[in-house]
């Protein structure tokens, strides 16, 4: 089969050629009819080997770079001249946005246009790769790759709130230049390499959390998220389509389904989820500080922590019955009580949940809101519609009207009658309508009282027999002060505040120390599926990697690190033929718009063959003689004349090569998403530059079971930071930019459309945010420039473009502005085609 | 996508085709495509993405209007009649007496609590619980013998909507409007209309462009919410705006003069020229009030006062919205009935897992009237001739109550949809489940063959209609699919 078609397009191949109009046309179908009946090792499974730089004669000054000489030998052969170096204000625009993602503010474009050093571009080069804005630009490249976001995906899409330290391990990573084979090595096993948080490039993808007891689904779940990382490794590091050879012997590359479950091995020990990090020194430091303070405090008030009476009867001849999921009733001799509370000691696991607490008299259960009784509570599990403390005693009963305790194995609800009743007994339950088997309080205490000062203990669990299941205390003692003097018992309960401050200090210092990074553990038998079907297991499959280069086999019993170091060290090889190719190709795809193989996830058969493979063989060997410098490797580009040229357009040259491939000029082309908001902001003087730390909401969110996510109408200054510090949502895109092709995260991706849509210009033109930001982009405008509405125009156009206008532009838009009003002026110019687009 | 067209415009072959354009980088290239058929790649004029494009092959439809049940609407309370169930209820399934499935065990085989009827010349047996929709029996063509791949509702939503179970894929609505663009040229091509109580379980997904071009997603909006950022705030005085798009357009059409024959600023311009036809156009055809009582009275439209008959007649505008763009030429509708917006578990959508006779007891009405409305009013204007609608749900649930329940669960292994309309056989059943209902044993259809089916009834080969994406020839049905021929009129 395969056979056939192949020699069915270069039947095809070889058609075309015969009838391509174009030199250039013809020799490119030329090459690819000889390669495809060829069975010669493909070229990027062949190693790097440095090219020789082309001797060129180019015109005096064009050739400044390597990359250059490769460049041009390639359009000499098409008979094209490159373009001359754009104008200065050009330059900075075009730097500033493919590094930095934000425009250059008016007065550093005009520091640099009249700086006279003959090193003024070399010197902004070494700026702009200092600029730690760098990499946040970067980093939202590589996030795109290794399909990064902080939900779940699928149905329930829950939050990841540790997730963003992988996102500010890639900024530092690119901000550090830390070299690529580590940056590679430590998001396979940088919990052995001293950099746990990397591993969250494993744990990236979606993953369904919605579990059942179906072991067909469960299987295809666990099946479905290893492919997704073993996927992701392949096209991330390697540009190779791995997970075509789930089900069968890749059809063009030499992977075989058993080498795919081998490299399935590798990775069968990760699991999705949060992992506590290893503190940093400072922060040990920190907690043993908090926690000798927190002992101090606990010391003191030792003699006061509260006895435990409601330990349930062990003596099982005359005991109540264990408490009960669905209903309880506590019956007790009738007491005259205005207030009722209910204390729970323990719980059978979390926080516990009450659906409906009834307080009966004889006839009537005076407990309702709808009697006049308010409830009070220690607090509430916060999030969740369905969990409030209203519903306790709301006369409806279930899950679904229930009240969960803010605290894991304990907490109290508190009842105030109208008037004093004469109470009988109290019934409650976890959940009445018996699905919810959790959350059930194991210990408690009623007690009733006439007024607040003076309780009264009718019933609770000391006479029951023991809960069967698990019953967790609360993590810290309770203290009772009843008795004590005022003086003491006022000392003692600032100590207990003292104390609960520190503990929630230490807490939020230790939930710093975690990531959403995966955790690991020791994998069974990995076995070959037929067909990719995990029901029909075949042979089992150990470890190791693919044959066609440097192959590592493993035993089957490796342990679980060992494994992923293996594979780290095999992919960062400078041996492996493509990790340094494929990120070459990807670096060079964001600074000209495409790859010079524009098919940056599959360099293999099925992939583009590049434009330039001896330019790419160069640079990858470069990188890697070069320490692995990413940096090296952007000066190298940026440096560049073929990078410095004009972008104008030229017929003579677009008649052979209108995508600009051969890079006669440097393509334009148009912002991403991200860069489109952050320039906006920029511009308008309203971009926050605090770096890192957990994303700001573009969304409200609803946290029920499964999680809803309403984009935000009106944004502040904690908004306004770059939006690759939003929290990354999958499914659901920002309102405004999300149209811009802005990916989700669902799948990888290797190169974003770069679409054009009538919703982009509804969102640009009529949004609340874009209107919000023209009114203060037109009030700085104002206060940045002379009363004459000329004056203004030019200042306008000097923070959008960077530029003066033309007398044209000027004329038309002072006319304008003066009928309209700047803010008219700024909307329109945020909503304009150059404001959107690297010249 | 805008570069190859240049490329190719400009070399002046005269293919035309971004396929064509697409085989200069590429080796092995038709080996992509395991059915060894040359890649359909639409020509994409980037000025005009919505503008009609030409099929493979003389279309039997139009437009496509689908309907999606979501949650998992039983076909056993539905359209699947099974007199064995009927028999044998509470007794256990045979053979399955241990079957686990997505949330645990399986009690015994329960009846339908409503009643089957035949109906219509066909005599097709329905149910009780959809009279309204039963009385259209004679111009439905049933499938009986649907089959999915997962038990859960996101990865089934994904599947029914994208042809995958994992997120990320683009919709069946991105694929026909990248193929074939649109009919009218101041409306999205693809609309989403969700259910009035909110979206649907897997959101968005249901509707996204995936790695298609973002010109090619859903755009939604229902009877109640418009779409988005459609008109400015009230604030904003009307002759200013049209003065600022005005301006906006000489200082775009100044920079793009400075990029002569660059089509993506061209084509920006006429995202604003769309975008201001849009403006004026959406709040038209999503203005109901023109709609004659007779009309709202078919529909369900004009009765409220309790919770079923409000939702009702909320569901009811919807349909009424979506037959007004299927009349106005939009290419793509997809109209939601359930969500999992509030309630979860079958309060607001088919998951009838606990209660099923209650829960139902409020999705049948809901979508029975006005659905069936929606098509005697597309049959009476004569869309229904050039429109094919597709019913469809996730997947079905089992002919047993779940353990201690009184409802059903998740089942995937047999269920059904239905079409109408253009192209396709009336009054006929296609593939059966099994005595019981649990299993498609007859002429099984899988939900690639029903994708298949949809773009076959389009003029399109869904093993032709491809986009390149991370590696791969990418289809809406994998690898997979045959087209139903027996539905075919």
């Amino acid at each position: 089969m395969k056979r056939e078609t192949t020699r069915l397009a270069a039947r095809m191949i070889a058609f075309l050629a015969r009838r391509a109009a174009s030199a250039l046309l013809a020799s490119l179908l030329a090459s690819q009819a000889s390669g495809a009946e060829t069975t010669a090792p493909h070229w990027a499974f062949q190693p790097v080997q440095r090219p020789a730089i082309p001797a060129i004669g180019g015109q005096p000054g064009t050739i400044v770079q390597p990359i250059d000489a490769f460049v041009q030998a390639r359009l000499a052969r098409e008979k094209i001249m490159p373009s001359p170096e754009a104008p200065r204000a050009t330059l900075i625009r075009r730097i500033s946005l493919v590094m930095l993602g934000v425009p250059p503010t008016p007065e550093e474009v005009a520091a640099f246009v009249q700086d006279p050093a003959p090193d003024a571009y070399e010197r902004l080069v070494e700026r702009v790769l200092e600029d730690p804005r760098m990499g946040e630009r970067w980093a939202r490249h590589w996030l795109d790759v290794v399909r990064f976001a902080e939900s779940n995906g699928f149905e329930t899409n829950r939050e990841r709130l540790a997730a963003w330290r992988y996102r500010d391990y890639v900024i530092a990573a690119f901000n550090q230049d830390k070299p690529y084979d580590q940056f590679v090595r430590e998001q396979v096993a940088g919990d052995a390499l001293g950099a746990p948080v990397a591993t969250g490039f494993l744990v990236g993808g979606p993953v369904d959390i919605v579990k059942s007891p179906d072991p067909a689904l469960t299987a295809q779940q666990r099946a479905d998220e290893l492919d997704d990382m073993v996927a992701t490794t392949g096209t991330a590091f390697l540009g190779l389509t791995l997970g075509c050879a789930r089900c069968h012997t890749h059809k063009f590359d030499p992977i075989t389904q058993s080498e795919y479950h081998g490299m399935v091995a590798l990775l069968s020990g990760v699991q999705h989820g949060d992992r506590e990090l290893p503190p940093a020194p400072q922060r040990v430091a920190q907690l043993a500080d908090l926690d000798a303070r927190i002992r101090a405090l606990e010391s003191g008030l030792a003699p006061h922590v509260a006895r435990d009476p409601e330990a349930p009867s062990t003596q099982a001849s005359n005991a109540r019955p264990p408490v009960d999921f669905a209903r309880n009733e506590d019956a007790f001799p009738p007491v005259e009580a205005r207030y009722l509370r209910f204390t729970v000691l323990a719980s059978s696991g979390g926080e516990p949940c009450i659906d409906e607490l009834e307080a009966w008299t004889g006839e009537r259960n005076v407990a309702l809101a709808s009697a006049g009784t308010v409830a009070s509570a220690s607090g509430t599990l916060p999030g969740h519609a369905i969990h409030q403390l209203a519903h306790i005693n709301d006369g409806k009963v279930g899950n679904a009207r229930s009240w969960i305790s803010h605290e894991p194995g304990r907490g109290w609800v508190q009842l105030e009658f109208k008037k004093p009743e004469r109470l009988q007994r109290v019934v409650w339950g976890r959940d009445r309508e018996g699905s919810f088997k959790d959350r059930l309080p194991t210990r408690y205490r009623i007690d009733v009282a006439l007024d607040t000062n003076r309780w009264q203990r009718v019933a609770g669990s000391a006479d029951r027999a023991p809960f069967p299941g698990n019953s967790q205390r609360p993590a810290t003692p309770t203290y009772d002060l009843a008795g004590l003097p005022a003086p003491e018992a006022e000392a003692a309960r600032r100590d207990i505040a003292a104390l609960d401050a520190l503990r929630q200090e230490r807490t939020r210092l230790a939930a710093n120390d975690k990531a959403y990074a995966g955790t690991f553990s020791q994998p069974g038998e990995t076995r070959r599926f037929h067909r990719g079907d995990p029901l029909q297991p075949r042979e089992a499959v150990a470890p190791g990697t693919l044959s066609v280069f440097h192959p590592i086999a493993l035993d089957a019993k490796t342990p679980e690190q060992e494994r992923r170091l293996a594979l780290a060290r095999w992919l960062s090889s400078p041996t492996n033929p493509l990790t340094a190719r494929v990120i070459v190709n990807r670096v060079w795809q964001h600074h000209f718009g495409t790859g010079i193989a524009d098919t940056p996830n599959d360099l293999g058969r099925n992939g583009a063959r590049p434009t330039h493979p001896d330019l790419l063989d160069w640079l990858a060997s470069e990188l890697v003689s070069e320490g692995w410098s990413l940096k090296q490797l952007h000066r190298r580009i940026l440096l560049s004349a073929t990078w410095r040229q004009s972008s104008a357009p030229r017929p003579e040259a677009q008649r052979v090569d209108a995508a600009s491939r051969l890079l006669w000029r440097f393509p334009p082309r148009r912002l991403e998403a991200e860069a489109i908001r952050d320039s906006i902001l920029a511009i308008c003087g309203n971009l926050n530059p605090e770096p890192g730390g957990p994303g700001f909401y573009l969304h409200d969110v609803d946290r029920e079971n499964v999680y809803h996510y309403h984009p935000k109408e009106r944004f502040g200054p904690a908004e306004s930071r770059r939006m690759v510090y939003a929290f990354k949502v999958r499914m659901e895109q920002d309102a405004i930019f999300g149209s811009f092709d802005c990916p989700d995260g669902s799948l990888v991706t290797p190169r974003r459309s770069a679409s054009t849509t009538p919703l982009q210009a509804l969102n640009l033109f009529n949004s609340r945010f874009v209107l919000d930001q023209s009114a203060t982009f037109a009030a700085r405008v104002e206060r940045e420039s002379g009363p004459a509405p000329a004056d203004r125009v030019r200042r306008a156009w000097a923070l959008a473009y960077q530029r003066a206008p033309d007398d044209a532009e000027l004329r038309d838009a002072t006319g304008f502005a003066e009928a309209h009003g700047t803010a008219a002026l700024c909307r329109a110019l945020l909503n304009s085609s150059e404001l959107l687009f690297i010249p | 996508m805008l570069d190859r067209r240049r490329f190719l415009g400009d070399v002046g072959l005269g293919l035309g085709s971004i396929a064509f354009a697409h085989l200069l980088g590429r080796q092995g290239l038709l080996g992509a495509n395991v059915a060894g058929k040359e890649p359909f790649r639409p020509a994409i004029d980037p000025g005009r993405p919505y503008a009609p494009r030409t099929p493979l092959f003389t279309p039997k439809a139009k437009n496509v209007l689908v309907i999606f049940c979501s949650g998992a609407c039983s076909h056993l309370d539905t359209f699947d009649y099974k007199p064995e169930l009927v028999r044998r209820h509470g007794q256990p399934m045979p053979g399955q007496e241990r079957l686990v499935t997505f949330q645990g065990e399986q009690g015994a085989l329960a009846r339908s609590p409503w009643d089957f009827k035949p109906r219509g010349q066909s005599g097709k047996m329905i149910s009780e619980l959809v009279p309204h929709l039963a009385a259209l029996a004679d111009d439905l063509c049933f499938i009986h013998s649907m089959q999915g791949k997962t038990n859960t509702h996101g990865p089934g939503e994904n599947f029914m909507s994208t042809g995958q179970t994992l997120d990320g894929f683009p919709s069946v609505g991105a694929w026909v409007s990248y193929a074939l663009g649109s009919e009218d040229q101041s409306l999205p091509a693809y609309v989403a209309i969700p259910d009035p109580r909110g979206k649907p379980q897997n959101s968005v997904n249901n509707w996204a462009p995936g790695f298609l071009p973002a010109a090619f997603q859903g755009t939604d909006f229902n009877a109640r919410n418009p779409i988005r950022n459609l008109a400015a705030p009230g604030s904003v005085d009307g002759r200013r705006d049209a003065a600022t798009r005005a301006f906006l357009q000489r200082i775009n059409e100044g920079h793009a003069s400075r990029f002569p024959g660059d089509g993506e600023l061209a084509a920006r311009i006429a995202s604003y020229e769309l975008a201001a036809r849009m403006q004026l156009a959406v709040p038209g055809v999503a203005d109901l009030s023109t709609e004659p009582a007779h009309i709202l009275r078919l529909y369900g439209a004009d009765e409220g006062g309790s919770h079923i008959l409000d939702t009702r007649a909320a569901y009811a505008r919807n349909c009424i919205l979506a037959r007004r763009l299927v009349e106005k030429g939009v290419r793509f509708v997809q109209l939601f009935n359930g969500a999992y917006q509030t309630g979860g578990e079958g309060v607001s959508n088919w998951d009838g897992h606990k209660d099923l006779l209650n829960q139902y007891s409020v999705h049948g009405p809901v979508l029975d009237k006005p659905t069936a409305g929606l098509l005697i009013d597309l049959k009476q204007r004569g869309l229904l001739d050039e429109t094919l609608v597709v019913w469809c749900t996730e997947f079905g649930r089992m002919p047993t109550f779940q353990k201690g329940s009184k409802g059903r669960d998740h089942n995937p292994s047999g269920f059904t949809c239905w079409l109408a309309g253009a192209g396709v056989r009336k009054g006929f059943s296609h593939g059966a489940t099994d005595d019981f209902g649990y299993k498609a044993v007859q002429d099984v259809v899988t939900v690639h063959d029903f994708h298949a089916t949809i773009l076959h009834l389009l003029g399109l080969d869904h093993e032709r209609l491809t986009y390149y994406h991370n590696g791969l020839e990418r289809r809406l049905t994998d690898v997979h699919g045959e087209v139903v021929r027996p539905v075919l009129a």
